[in-house]
Parts: structure tokens; C-alpha cells; sequence
């Protein structure tokens, strides 16, 4: 890509730009590829760790990264459920509500934690701390009930392991 | 893939070329086949699902041969599940079935999986009358529907100000956001989420950051993409509908016009019909409302004591023959010009200048006001080839290297821009773009070629390709008169080495001798201009080096020309086929041919001056100091377009007769003396010629707004006030006259420009092909430490016409100047701060607006803003032009 | 020793270490064919030992493999589906987190015979950590000059790399996996061309299934008639299952193919928990129609259970007790197709919405006779009509849960209840599900 880039037509919020601690990051993304554009998972994944979601600033961030439109990567980074389009509490707790874990006791697991916390699918608690979803199948379907938190695996659950996990979880 | 396929369609049996989609052979063989998702210009995608047939081949035994059924029909293999039509390539053999049971009960499944989510919106919405998935359902879908769900709901959204929409409705064939992408090059549209929940929005849901062509809305099949200019206007059924040519650049695009009673309610493309089919720009979808703006003049107007004072038309007729008949006995032909007419019909330029050669005896003719140099007619048309056949626009996007000399077509021909990155999204077309700005067409994301060239050094930039291309070899098929050429064009380019021509261009020597071999090299070469060279100053010698440049890398051939010249306006190619210039009479005669002149002498019953008059140029210096006395100006904004508006000022003051034809009471009609209210271009019917040199009908969709006459009815009625004798039926009448006189012109008529007009060409290519050393005229002066002035037309606004719209200008947004944030840091200017800038003749003073597309040291202006007159500044605007600049406070005045 | 072959040394402490790896042998196959026997002849053993595809689809790798171009002048990829998301499905996730060595060599020996250069692994995006696992094993690899610019040593260059998703069942599908590789929405695309002529960036490309890929470097280092040891003619080789549901032991089990499935259930995972009783087993994720109760003995390979009116698919075993409501299960099966579905597709995008709202009406006891024809013949207006197989694999279930148990869908309608469901219903998520910003 050689040339200046057009001004994009900006967005709300100030431009961002990665932390110096992310650029090593980025340049090993972007040189795994042949084709720039393939960064565009990952680099979207580095801007998630670094902001906790991917906010339409660092979404045109990305964009700009790799090269591709920002309406675009803005399709893209919608089309899978494992971006964050708006804040999440510090502990992203993930339930899998699919078949297996179902059979198991996934649903009163769930209810159970509505009701501790107080927020349903998709809610943040008032302090931050915990936002709660339903998941599909996170292949952990023999040690269900399952939850991931953040992106570790939480297999074989229920309701008192859940109470002694949340409380660790400050 | 050559040759043709037999196949097998619900028993009919049609041999279509191999290659062909099922859909399309189905068309072919008069069976109808419902599509959604598949568009004619975009690549077969397969999603909707709707076009599902069976397909089988016949089955074949171990030696090969068919398998009969005891019947003696053969047995079929039929693959184990429906295959989309419009993904599916014929094979010889092929048997396909659309109304087999099989085929009727996944039809009727897709059709009705469609209107599971789909709101019953019909009363309510635009696309009823004209909805695909109405007919289409209607054709091939049951009468009830099974779903009693909920059905899943959006927000409807304005995506900006033009685009409305209505997501419940959207059948998610992703039309909109494959051609904003593939021909838009925009990529503004985007699918969000997945699923049922997907939602085509733009980026963020924010106002669509593109050209707002409205060609989303025009492929949308269903109402989930409308125009809000349109919206609840009225129903398809309440309007009579016109195909007419879009009346704004040269791309001649066929306009569907929508009108009811006496007003256009909207534009739409033509689906099948004419260069452009479906596709159309803002200008030319949403462009219209100029004709029924409230301050269309309504009579003729003639100046009486110091005023503007309504008149009769046949009383202002009356004037004008007298006071021209007065001046021509006084002081002779020569002191009347005839200026303007790129915005005409065929038929009237044809009776503009038989006015001014047939009647009065002038040759000071010349439509071109916008150009600095004086250009003679047939210089434009040896560089495009001396009237040799043309390469199509539809070539155009299949060329597989194109050079775009110095133009930014997305404000100069939208159309053609879109199939260039058409053509290299889909046909592997290379784009090499020559413009100090980074324009859109040189944008990275199309993987072209951005020859950065610094303002003046366009001619050092063809002069190093032409000897780049020279270098690399010689150049084919030269016809023999231009052969004998090549050594004299070769003397000539010795001082020109390709680092000259680096040094001088601002352009890498290996990025010129790249470009050069590409063009060389290429098996479908094309070179696109406009009036960044034919407005330059150095016009003349640019266009040499043009033709030139076309001879030595083969596009300019003996038999074909693959050199377009994009006028700026709809019949700017007509004005210069009908001889709106001095030295040319209709078909490029030149008047010097006392031959080639007779025919015309005879129509015309006078005989003609074989001196050349004055270019545009040489009238507005000449009407300044007084040599000319009388002025026409056929709808043209002189004062605007002409290339020093101090002069042009100082003509109209001058002149003694000024005679306008216009829409409306323009500054310039303000100066005239009588001033004609012309009907707009879809009040009449004639003939239009675009960039292809491609002769199209336009049809009349209004009457005449009242007090308006057809530019034609004026000219006539004062030729024959001054004595002529000129009797025509109508505006074919007058075609039926071109075509008898004007070379290239023969054979040709209105009932032959239907459904698509024929390209002229000459039996025998104009004279010229002759390769000559170009001069190098100086360019003007300015401060050395000032910015380049750049200049060009941009895609909103396009003379004073677009101003009087409701659209075009906020979608223009207000003036501005634009500047590299290099060049704003320096002058200490933030965005919106004001820049004054000062020229030769005058200064303007704007807001500013950071865009690092505008290279350092230049600022860019576009022509067409309002109150924006750059013709102020210096002559001439825009080229070769230096200008002070400075940060303006916001307390001074902002002068004139 | 938990199985005959993938499993046999899976949990063998610090196998994920290069070190321990290669004390049991590994690499030693990978070291002695890459540069030394021809391309050709690994792809006809791996064709003669008739290994097919562990990810659902079972086509035969060897078969796939000599669809490569020979001559081309575009460079081949390799790409290995590590997406795993079928619904009952977890043995992917088992033998990356535990061997992500042998994953190597089997595409170090892959890649040798496609004469590939370039890797990818494909991870669901839920498996950041199986990636980290990963990226550990490749930098092994890379340091002890398995990979790299002259891999082996030998002058054939080859680098592998992962790349993470970010949650799409649909990625599971080889086109809309290398869509999502080359960096757009993860959308099928038509087939033709098929990937192994036009694949990642328009050039030849393989992609198969973790289990297929490690079931390679043994197979080459013992010969085809070796591995035929185990399965059936037409399915050789040993299968995972994943099992899940009320049994004693659920869990990935390595077992010969053609094992009946009643001897996977009773003896392996020791029969069902609390007393319960088996009502139907879906045995290869959930995209496969269930088998009632009386079709256990089925076979565990391809061609029974295509007999059996089902598909051996992932080999997703999950299990259904007869306290659990069918219809309540389809259901949530239903939901989840509904959830996946790309969108790019009418069928499958409008028909999963259908078909969960006319499931949600049956559980919610506002159900119509006219219900279960209606959901049948939705499923048969989806089926084969899609754009890819995922329509199928939402209708498939829903079909043959008909055919099986429709006296639990008639039960539904009549007495606005489900016969038995012992958990409660699931939530109506709409309710509840925030519309996304």
C-alpha cells in the first residue's frame, strides 16, 4: 500500500491509535498473511483486549490497519458473537444453553444466576463487575453444565460451584 | 469459452453460446425464470434461492451413448437437489425443468420463506406498482401465507439524505451493498450481524459516506431501500414515464423520467436501456427539480430604458433581427460571435451556427466558453482519432490498461468511472490515473497506478511517456501518412528524455516508463481525457501530445480509436460535431475547403466565408475591446464560465447587442439585451451526442413551461426575421438536414436510434494523425511562494443549473477550499478556519477543509460552488495558476 | 491405554512438550518422509487406507488430496478446520489441548504431500487458549527446524500459523472458513469451484478435521492395510465420539468403527445415571436426525448409520433420557440452527426463524394440529434447498424427530404440555436477549 490514505469522515470519538505495547502484536498479525486483509479477525481480537470492545473508533481503527473499508469491518466484526459492541463488565460470564449442557441443567443454571445478579441476557451488573449471556455449544458438551468466563472454561457446574466461582471473581 | 450449447428448457430446445447461466438461456428460450439476488452486472451469488430448477443430463451408458426410456425419450440423471439458475453454467445436453413438480414445490418454498419476515407495507410503501417481489409472488407464489409468527422488526433509519431504510422489508439479496461495492467502488453499504437478524446499514448506522448515486435504491427489488426526494410523491400507476439523456455530463445516460401533470416527480434508470441501464449518478437521478424551479423565466425579456422588461417573444424576435441585421450592415459579419450551445439538442446547435454562417455570415462561432487557449475544432478531433470509430463504454470497462489523463471523472463523467472500477472489479482491468490530486479512481484500495503529476507539468508527463513508449519500441499499425511522421515526432522528443520529463512532471522516471510499457503492451488499451486538457492553457499542445501518445503505444490504430475525450456537458460532443467551433462546419469541414463546402453553400443558399473566425477566447478579448459589437449566448453562464470574469464583464458592457438564451434570468442574462426563456431539455425532443460520439434520442416529457420556447423555435423564428427562409417540420426535420451534410452523419436518423442510437464515424478519418512536435506555450506567472490554484468539476454540483436544486447543493455542502494538513499546519489554518486567496485579477476568501488527497503546496477549489467565481482570481482559474494564501480573520470583510 | 490409536498415549504426562512427543516416536515419520518419499506416494497410502473425514462430512482425505493441482503456478495451502462447533461435539478440543504435537506432524506430512507451504490452523474463537497451546507446540516445532524455510532440513519450506475465530458455527464449513480466513463475514461460497482447485486467495487448498489430520502421521509410518486393522470395509480406522447427556461417563471415547452404539453407552460410558432410561441418542452432533431407542445397536460408522436414516456426522453422541420432552429438545436445537444461520440464504434464514416460533408456540401449549405438518414441510422446503449444508442440518432433526416421536408433538397440541420434561422449559430468550447495539 503505498500513497497517503483519504481522511476517513471521522467518528464521534477522538481517533485511536494502538499503544505502543500492542505494535508487536499488529505487525505479527499483519505478517502471517499473504493477503492484508486476513489480519482483520486478529487485529480486531488485539483491539478487544486492549479497549474490552470494539467501539466504532476502533473499529475504523482495524480498518484502517489492515486496509479494508470501515463499513466493512464493520460488517465483519458484527457477524461474530464473540465481539463486543458495546462495554462489558470485568467478568463476561458465558453460559451454553445448547442441547447437551441443556440435558444437564444449563436452564435453572442460568435462571439461578439471573436471579443472583439481577440482570438477564445480554446485562451488566450496576457495578460493572459481571455481564451475563446464553452461548451456544462451547464443546465442552461432557462436562456440562458449562460457563466460560472472559475465555476460560468452567465445565460441570452447578448452582454452589457457580456461588463459589462468582466469589472469586472480584 | 467458445462455442454453443444445445439444452433442454420445459421441452424447448434453444442452442445458446457455451458460458451461458440457465437463467439466462431460460430468458433466451421464453421461459421465465424469477430471479432476486442476480443482477446483470454482478457476479452470480446463488442466495435467495428463488431461480431453483431441476437439472439433469442425460444419462449415458459405458460407451457413451444416450440411455432411451421404453418410450424412446431419454432417461435423465437429474442431480439430487434443485440447483440455482443463475449459478449454474449450460453444459451440451443439459435438460433443465422450472414447472416440474420438484421445481414448482421449491420455488413455492423459497417464495414463501420470503415473505415470512416481510411486512405486508404494500399500502404504505413506494415499491408497490413496481415491486419485483410483488410480481413475482404474484407470478409464482401461493395466495396465503402459513406464518402467523411474529415477524422479526427493525428501525427504519434515513441513511443520509437521500437513502431511506425500511429494514423489515429487506429480503437480504445483498444487491445494494455488491453494486455499491463492485461498480460504486464506495463499499458504504454493510451487512450487519447475521441471521435473521441481518441489517443492511452503513458504518455505525452514520449518514452512507459515498456519491449518493441512488443506484442501491435502484437495485433494491423490494421497498426496503426507497428515495426520500421520492418519498410518498406518488405511485407508479399516476405517471407518465419518458426516456429521455440525462441533460448533465457526456455520458449520455438514458433517464427514465417520471412525471405527472406538469412536474417531474423523479428519475429513475432505464433497467435495459440505453449505455447506462440501471445505473445513474445524483446529478442524474435526483438533478431534475431545476426544471420546475419557481424562477424559470416565463418570457422573453428586453431591455428597455435601463431595465429588463417583459416582452412578447415575437416583439423580442423582432429586436434582435433588426439590431443584428443593423449591426452585420454597419460593421460587418465579423462583428457578431455566437458563444455557447454544449447544452443544446443536435438540431439546435445545427441551427445555431447555420444562423451565424447561413444568415448572418459569421464564423465566430464557438460553444467552447470554458477554454483558455484557442483550440481549434479539429484539434479534438484528431486527438480522438480523426473520427475513426470509437471505443464503446462498454469497452471501456473491459480495456485491460486505462490512462486517465488529468480528470477527475467522478465530478466529470460519474458513469465512466463507475465502469472503470466495474471493469476492475470484474474484468481485470489495470487503471494508471494521472492527477496532481489523489482522486477517487486513484485511490490504493483499486490497486492502480497514481501518477502524482505537479500542477504545469502535465505536457512534460505526456511528452515522457510518448518517449518512453517510443524507447520501447515501435509503435503498430500506423497508417501511412502518420508513419512518415515518426522521425520528425521522434527529433522533436530528443530534447524530451524520460528524466526531463520525471524532473518536470514530478513523476518517478520508472513510474512513467512502467505506464508507458502497460500501454504498449496492452491487447485493449484506453486513454480517457476532458477538459483538464482541453481547458488548459497549454490545450494545444496538450492535445498533440495526446494524439501523439495514442499513435505510439497503438491506441490510435488505422481502423480504431480508443481515445475518449469527456466533454463537460450532455452535447458538448455535438457541439463540436455540429461546428460550434470557428474553423469547423458541421461534420468537422473545415470552412477553408472550398470543396467540401459547396453542399453547404447550396442547402444554405448563401455563400460561406472560408476564413476561420474566433475562437471563445479571442470573442471575449475581442467583445472587451469592442472589436466584436454583437453577442449570443446560447445557454451558457459566460460570466462564469469564461476564463477571466473581469473581461467578460467588461464585454458585456461593452457589446452593444447581447442576446441571451436561458432558463433563467442568470448574472449574465442580467447584462443582456434580450433575453429568450428557452424550454429545459425534457420540454423538447432532439438528439444528443455523448463521449462515445453515440447519437441518442432524447423524448419530450413535459410540455413547455409557459412563456418558454425550444431553442430551435428561437433561432428560426429570428432567421427568418432577418430574412432566411428556413421552413422545417419539426426538430427531425432538421436531423434529416444534418444528415445529409455532415460527414459521418449519413445514413443515420431518428427511427434508427432506438432502442440504443448508432456511433458516427467517418468513411475516411479526418486528415490529421499527423505527429508533431508540440509547442510549449508558457504557463501564467504567480507568487513562487504561493499554492497551486487547482481546480475541476465535482460530483454534486455542475454549473448554476445544479444550484437550483433542492439536493445537489446540500448534498455539496457549503464551499470550501481544500487543503493537506502539511499546508494548513503551516498557515497556521484549522479545519473551518478561513483562507483568503489572492490572484493576479482578484482574491476570494473561504473556509477551509483538511484532505490529504490535495498534495502539498496546492489548494483545491472545485468550479461549481456557489458564489465561488474563480475566474476572479486570475486567468486562467485553475491552471498553471499560483495564488497567495493566507489565513483570513474572521472579522474582515469578505470581498468581491 | 483410554484408545487403540489417537488415544493411546493421549494422556501421557507433558505430551504437549516436543520433548516427550518425540521420546514416543513423534516426528520421526514427519523427519523421514518430507524430502525424502514422493508427494504422490503418501497421498496413495493415505487414499488406500481409505481415511475418510472425521469433521461430519466423511469424504475420503486421500481422494481430496489428489484433487490438488500438480501443475500450477499458485502456491497451496493447507488449512486444518479446528472450528469445532456441532453440538455434542468435543474431541478436537481433547486432542489439541493434549497432543498438539501430532496435529503438527500430521500437517507437516499433509502439507508434503499437497506441496503446500503454508498452514493455517482454524480455531473457534472460545479456544483462545487451545491457540496459546498451540503456538507453544509451533514455536517447538519451528525451533527444532520442523518448520520453517527448509523444514526438516530437506528445502521444503513450509510455516504454519493459527488464527482464531470469533464465535460462527457456520466457520465450520469449509468455504465460509476460508472466507473467514481471507478476512470477510463468514459466508459460504458456490462450490465449484471446489477448494482443493480454488480455495484460500483463489489457490488449491485442503482443508480437513483435527482427528482426520492426526490420524495421518500413523498412517503413514504403519501402511494402509495397518490402520484397516480397525472399522468396517467402507469406514476404516478407529472414530472419537464425544459423548454427552445423563450417562455415567460422558467423555471422548476412541472405539473402532462399526462399534454399536449400545456397547459405546453401556459398556464405555457406563449406561445411563440415575436410573434413567434412554428414549433416542443423536449420534453425530445435532445436526443428524435422532435414533430412538430402539435403533442403539446401529453401528458407529458411515454406511449403518446412513441405513439407520441418520449420518454418523462429528460423532457427537448425545444422549436423550425419557424424562426429557423431544419436542422441548428440538427445540433448543432448533434455536441454536437459528442462531447460527449466516443469513445468507431465504431457506435457511427466514425458515429456522419459523420454525422456532412454531416450536416456542408448541412449548408455550398454544399449539395447532396443523403445527406438525407445517414444521415437517418447512424442514422439506429447507432441505436441499439451501445454500450449504447448514439448512440441512436444521431440518434433518426436526424430520426425523417427527417420524420417531410424533406422538410427543401431537401430545403438545391436544394437552398444551409436554409429555414429560423433567428441567424446565427454556427461556423465551426474546424476552429477555438484548437487541445488539
Amino acid at each position: 500500500m503505498s500513497g497517503p490514505v483519504p481522511v476517513s469522515i471521522g467518528r464521534d470519538g477522538p481517533a485511536l491509535d494502538w499503544p505502543a505495547a500492542r505494535r508487536a502484536e499488529v505487525d505479527d498479525a499483519l505478517a502471517r498473511y499473504p493477503v492484508r486483509r486476513s489480519a482483520i479477525l486478529p487485529v480486531l481480537w488485539i483491539a478487544q483486549r486492549e479497549w474490552g470492545w470494539l467501539s466504532p473508533e476502533a473499529m475504523a481503527l482495524a480498518a484502517r490497519t489492515v486496509g479494508l473499508p470501515e463499513p466493512e469491518v464493520f460488517g465483519i466484526a458484527t457477524f461474530y458473537t464473540m465481539f463486543n459492541l458495546k462495554p462489558v463488565g470485568r467478568h463476561h460470564l458465558q453460559v451454553c444453553r445448547t442441547l447437551s449442557c441443556s440435558l444437564m441443567g444449563a436452564d435453572r443454571l442460568f435462571q439461578h444466576l439471573e436471579q443472583k445478579l439481577g440482570v438477564g441476557h445480554g446485562g451488566t451488573t450496576p457495578d460493572g463487575r459481571f455481564t451475563l449471556r446464553r452461548v451456544e455449544c462451547l464443546a465442552a458438551c461432557g462436562g456440562g453444565p458449562c460457563m466460560q468466563v472472559g475465555l476460560d472454561y468452567h465445565e460441570n457446574l452447578d448452582e454452589a460451584k457457580v456461588d463459589a466461582l462468582l466469589e472469586t471473581l472480584k | 469459452m467458445s462455442g454453443t450449447c444445445r439444452v433442454t428448457i420445459n421441452g424447448r430446445t434453444p442452442e445458446v453460446p457455451a458460458g451461458t447461466l440457465v437463467t439466462d438461456a431460460a430468458s433466451m428460450a421464453e421461459v421465465h425464470v424469477p430471479i432476486f439476488c442476480s443482477h446483470q452486472k454482478l457476479p452470480p451469488l446463488g442466495a435467495c434461492r428463488i431461480c431453483v430448477v431441476e437439472v439433469g443430463m442425460p444419462k449415458r451408458d459405458r460407451e457413451g451413448k444416450p440411455m432411451l426410456a421404453l418410450d424412446g425419450t431419454p432417461e435423465i440423471a437429474w442431480m439430487p437437489k434443485p440447483q440455482t439458475g443463475c449459478t449454474t453454467t449450460v453444459a451440451d445436453g443439459m435438460v433443465v425443468a422450472t414447472e416440474s413438480p420438484g421445481a414448482v414445490k421449491a420455488r413455492k418454498g423459497v417464495m414463501e420463506f420470503l415473505l415470512v419476515n416481510h411486512p405486508l407495507d404494500c399500502p404504505v410503501c413506494d415499491e408497490g406498482g413496481e415491486c419485483q417481489l410483488q410480481d413475482l409472488a404474484f407470478a409464482f407464489g401461493a395466495d396465503f401465507s402459513r406464518m402467523d409468527e411474529a415477524k422479526r422488526t427493525f428501525v427504519s433509519e434515513d441513511l443520509g439524505p437521500v437513502v431511506k431504510k425500511e429494514a423489515n422489508r429487506c429480503i437480504v439479496c445483498m444487491r445494494c451493498v455488491r453494486y455499491c461495492d463492485e461498480i460504486m467502488g464506495d463499499d458504504a453499504l454493510t451487512a450487519h450481524q447475521r441471521g435473521f437478524r441481518t441489517e443492511i446499514s452503513s458504518f455505525d448506522r452514520q449518514p452512507l459516506d459515498c456519491e449518493q448515486c441512488g443506484n442501491c435504491i435502484e437495485v433494491c427489488p423490494v421497498g426496503a431501500l426507497t428515495a426520500l426526494p421520492y418519498r410518498f410523491k406518488a405511485r407508479p400507476w399516476d405517471l407518465r414515464q419518458h426516456v429521455t439523456i440525462c441533460p448533465w455530463c457526456s455520458n449520455g445516460c438514458s433517464v427514465r423520467l417520471g412525471v405527472r401533470g406538469t412536474e417531474i416527480l423523479r428519475a429513475r434508470g432505464t433497467e435495459q436501456r440505453g449505455i447506462n441501464r440501471e445505473y445513474l449518478c445524483v446529478r442524474g437521478r435526483f438533478g431534475y427539480e431545476f426544471v420546475s424551479h419557481g424562477e424559470r423565466l416565463s418570457g422573453a425579456l428586453v431591455r428597455s430604458g435601463g431595465s429588463l422588461e417583459p416582452a412578447g417573444f415575437e416583439e423580442a424576435v423582432a429586436v434582435v433581427a433588426a439590431r443584428l441585421g443593423d449591426i452585420a450592415a454597419k460593421h460587418g459579419a465579423e462583428s457578431v460571435a455566437f458563444l455557447g450551445g454544449e447544452k443544446l439538442y443536435l438540431e439546435e446547435q445545427y441551427l445555431f451556427q447555420k444562423l451565424a454562417r447561413g444568415v448572418l455570415g459569421t464564423n465566430h462561432v464557438d460553444a467552447r466558453t470554458r477554454f483558455t487557449a484557442p483550440v481549434p475544432g479539429t484539434a479534438l478531433l484528431a486527438a480522438t482519432g480523426g473520427g475513426r470509430p470509437l471505443l464503446t463504454f462498454e469497452e471501456l470497462e473491459h480495456a485491460d490498461e486505462a490512462l486517465v489523463l488529468f480528470e477527475d471523472l467522478q465530478g466529470e463523467s460519474p458513469f465512466a468511472q463507475a465502469g472503470l472500477i466495474r471493469g476492475q472489479h470484474q474484468f481485470g482491468l489495470h487503471l494508471t490515473v494521472a492527477h496532481a490530486r489523489r482522486v477517487k479512481l486513484a485511490r490504493p484500495k483499486f490497486r492502480g497506478d497514481w501518477l502524482g503529476v505537479k500542477p504545469g507539468g502535465e505536457l512534460a508527463l505526456l511528452h515522457g511517456l510518448t518517449r518512453a513508449a517510443l524507447e520501447a519500441g515501435d509503435p503498430p499499425g500506423l497508417p501511412p501518412a502518420t508513419a512518415t511522421t515518426l522521425p520528425s515526432l521522434r527529433t522533436a522528443l530528443a530534447a524530451w528524455d524520460v528524466e526531463r520529463a520525471a524532473r518536470e512532471s514530478g513523476v518517478a522516471a520508472d513510474a512513467i516508463r512502467a505506464a508507458a510499457e502497460r500501454l504498449r503492451a496492452a491487447q485493449r488499451p484506453a486513454i480517457v481525457f476532458g477538459r483538464g486538457i482541453a481547458e488548459h492553457p497549454q490545450a494545444k499542445a496538450l492535445l498533440q501530445a495526446v494524439e501523439n501518445l495514442g499513435w505510439v503505444t497503438g491506441a490510435l490504430n488505422a481502423e480504431r480509436s480508443r481515445v475518449l475525450y469527456m466533454g463537460p456537458h450532455h452535447n458538448s460532443q455535438g457541439a463540436l460535431d455540429m461546428g460550434l467551433s470557428p474553423d469547423v462546419l458541421p461534420g468537422y469541414v473545415p470552412v477553408g475547403d472550398a470543396g467540401a463546402r459547396k453542399p453547404f453553400e447550396q442547402q444554405w443558399g448563401k455563400s460561406l466565408s472560408a476564413t476561420p473566425g474566433m475562437t471563445a477566447p479571442e470573442i471575449l478579448a475581442a467583445a472587451a475591446d469592442g472589436r466584436i459589437r454583437a453577442l449570443w449566448i446560447a445557454g451558457d453562464h459566460w460570466l462564469r464560465s469564461a476564463p477571466d470574469r473581469a473581461l467578460a464583464e467588461k464585454a458585456l458592457e461593452r457589446a452593444e447587442l447581447v442576446i441571451v438564451n436561458d432558463l433563467f434570468l442568470t448574472e449574465t442574462a442580467r447584462h443582456a439585451h434580450v433575453v429568450f426563456a428557452a424550454a429545459a431539455f425534457a420540454e423538447k425532443e432532439g438528439t444528443s451526442v455523448n463521449a462515445e460520439r453515440r447519437i441518442q434520442r432524447a423524448a419530450r416529457a413535459l410540455s413547455k413551461h409557459r412563456g418558454t420556447r425550444t431553442d430551435m423555435e428561437i433561432f428560426v423564428a429570428v432567421a427568418r426575421a432577418l430574412g432566411a427562409t428556413w421552413s422545417y417540420r419539426g426538430a427531425e426535420d432538421v436531423y434529416r438536414e444534418i444528415a445529409r451534410l455532415a460527414p459521418g452523419f449519413a445514413g443515420t436518423s431518428w427511427a434508427t436510434m432506438l432502442p440504443l442510437g448508432p456511433q458516427w464515424a467517418r468513411e475516411t478519418p479526418a486528415a490529421g494523425g499527423a505527429l508533431a512536435a508540440a509547442d510549449d506555450a508558457k504557463l501564467a506567472a504567480g507568487p513562487t511562494d504561493g499554492l497551486w490554484l487547482l481546480s475541476g468539476g465535482t460530483l454534486f454540483l455542475q454549473g448554476s443549473l445544479s444550484h437550483r436544486t433542492e439536493l445537489l447543493p446540500r448534498l455539496a455542502k457549503p464551499a470550501r477550499a481544500f487543503l493537506s494538513r502539511g499546508d494548513a499546519q503551516r498557515l497556521a489554518l484549522g479545519e473551518g478556519d478561513s483562507i483568503e486567496l489572492t490572484g493576479p485579477a482578484g482574491r476570494t476568501r473561504l473556509p477551509v477543509a483538511l484532505d490529504d488527497t490535495v498534495p502539498p503546496g496546492c489548494v483545491f477549489v472545485p468550479y461549481a460552488f456557489p458564489g465561488v467565481e474563480l475566474n476572479r482570481l486570475g486567468a486562467p482559474a485553475g491552471a498553471g495558476l499560483r495564488v497567495a494564501a493566507r489565513k483570513a480573520s474572521q472579522a474582515e470583510r469578505v470581498e468581491a | 491405554m483410554r484408545g487403540p490409536l489417537l488415544f493411546s498415549d493421549i494422556d501421557t504426562p507433558g505430551l504437549t512438550s516436543i520433548e516427550t512427543y518425540r521420546k514416543g516416536g513423534g516426528y520421526a515419520t514427519a523427519s523421514s518422509v518430507v524430502g525424502t518419499k514422493p508427494p504422490d506416494e503418501v497421498i496413495e497410502i493415505v487414499k488406500a487406507s481409505g481415511l475418510r473425514g472425521r469433521g461430519g462430512a466423511g469424504f475420503p482425505a486421500g481422494l481430496k488430496w489428489s484433487f490438488v493441482p500438480k501443475k500450477t503456478s499458485k502456491p497451496k495451502y493447507l488449512v486444518c478446520n479446528a472450528d469445532e462447533s456441532e453440538p455434542g461435539t468435543f474431541k478436537d478440543r481433547e486432542l489439541m489441548e493434549k497432543n498438539p504435537h501430532l496435529l503438527i506432524e500430521g500437517m507437516i506430512l499433509t502439507a508434503w504431500a499437497i506441496q503446500a507451504n503454508t498452514g493455517y490452523i482454524y480455531l473457534r474463537g472460545e479456544f483462545d487458549y487451545i491457540q496459546h497451546i498451540l503456538d507453544q507446540a509451533l514455536a517447538e516445532a519451528r525451533a527444532a527446524g520442523l518448520l520453517g524455510a527448509a523444514a526438516g532440513g530437506k528445502g521444503f519450506a513450509l510455516e504454519i500459523h493459527t488464527h482464531l475465530g470469533a464465535g460462527a458455527y457456520i466457520c465450520g464449513e469449509e468455504t465460509a472458513l476460508l472466507s473467514s480466513l481471507e478476512g470477510y463475514r463468514g459466508q459460504p461460497r458456490l462450490k465449484p469451484p471446489f477448494p482443493a482447485v480454488e480455495g484460500l486467495y483463489a489457490c488449491p487448498t485442503v482443508v480437513n478435521n483435527v482427528e482426520t489430520l492426526m490420524n495421518v502421521p500413523h498412517i503413514v509410518k504403519n501402511g494402509a492395510a495397518w490402520f484397516r486393522q480397525w472399522g468396517t470395509e467402507k469406514s476404516p480406522g478407529t472414530k472419537i465420539l464425544s459423548v454427552s447427556g445423563p450417562v455415567k461417563r460422558p467423555g471422548n471415547y476412541e472405539v473402532p468403527m462399526g462399534l454399536p452404539l449400545s456397547t459405546l453407552l453401556n459398556e464405555h460410558c457406563g449406561g445411563m445415571r440415575d436410573g434413567m432410561k434412554v428414549k433416542a441418542v443423536i449420534p453425530g452432533g445435532s445436526s443428524v436426525p435422532l435414533l430412538p431407542a430402539s435403533m442403539l445397536g446401529t453401528g458407529l460408522d458411515f454406511e449403518s448409520m446412513v441405513a439407520a436414516g441418520t449420518l454418523l456426522g462429528s460423532g457427537g453422541v448425545i444422549v436423550i433420557d425419557e424424562q426429557t420432552c423431544i419436542v422441548d429438545a428440538l427445540w433448543n436445537i432448533t434455536r441454536f440452527y437459528e442462531h447460527e444461520s449466516c443469513g445468507k440464504c431465504t431457506p435457511c434464514r427466514e425458515g429456522t426463524y419459523w420454525m422456532s416460533e412454531v416450536f416456542a408456540r408448541l412449548e408455550r401449549g398454544e399449539g395447532r394440529e396443523s403445527d406438525i405438518d407445517l414444521l415437517y414441510d418447512v424442514s422439506d422446503n429447507i432441505l436441499g434447498k439451501s445454500f450449504c449444508a447448514l439448512g440441512d442440518a436444521a431440518a434433518m432433526p426436526v424430520m426425523g424427530a417427527i417420524k420417531h416421536f410424533r406422538d410427543e408433538f401431537e401430545f403438545h397440541v391436544r394437552e398444551r404440555r409436554c409429555m414429560v420434561n423433567r428441567r424446565a422449559p427454556g427461556l423465551t430468550e426474546r424476552q429477555t436477549e438484548a437487541v445488539p447495539a
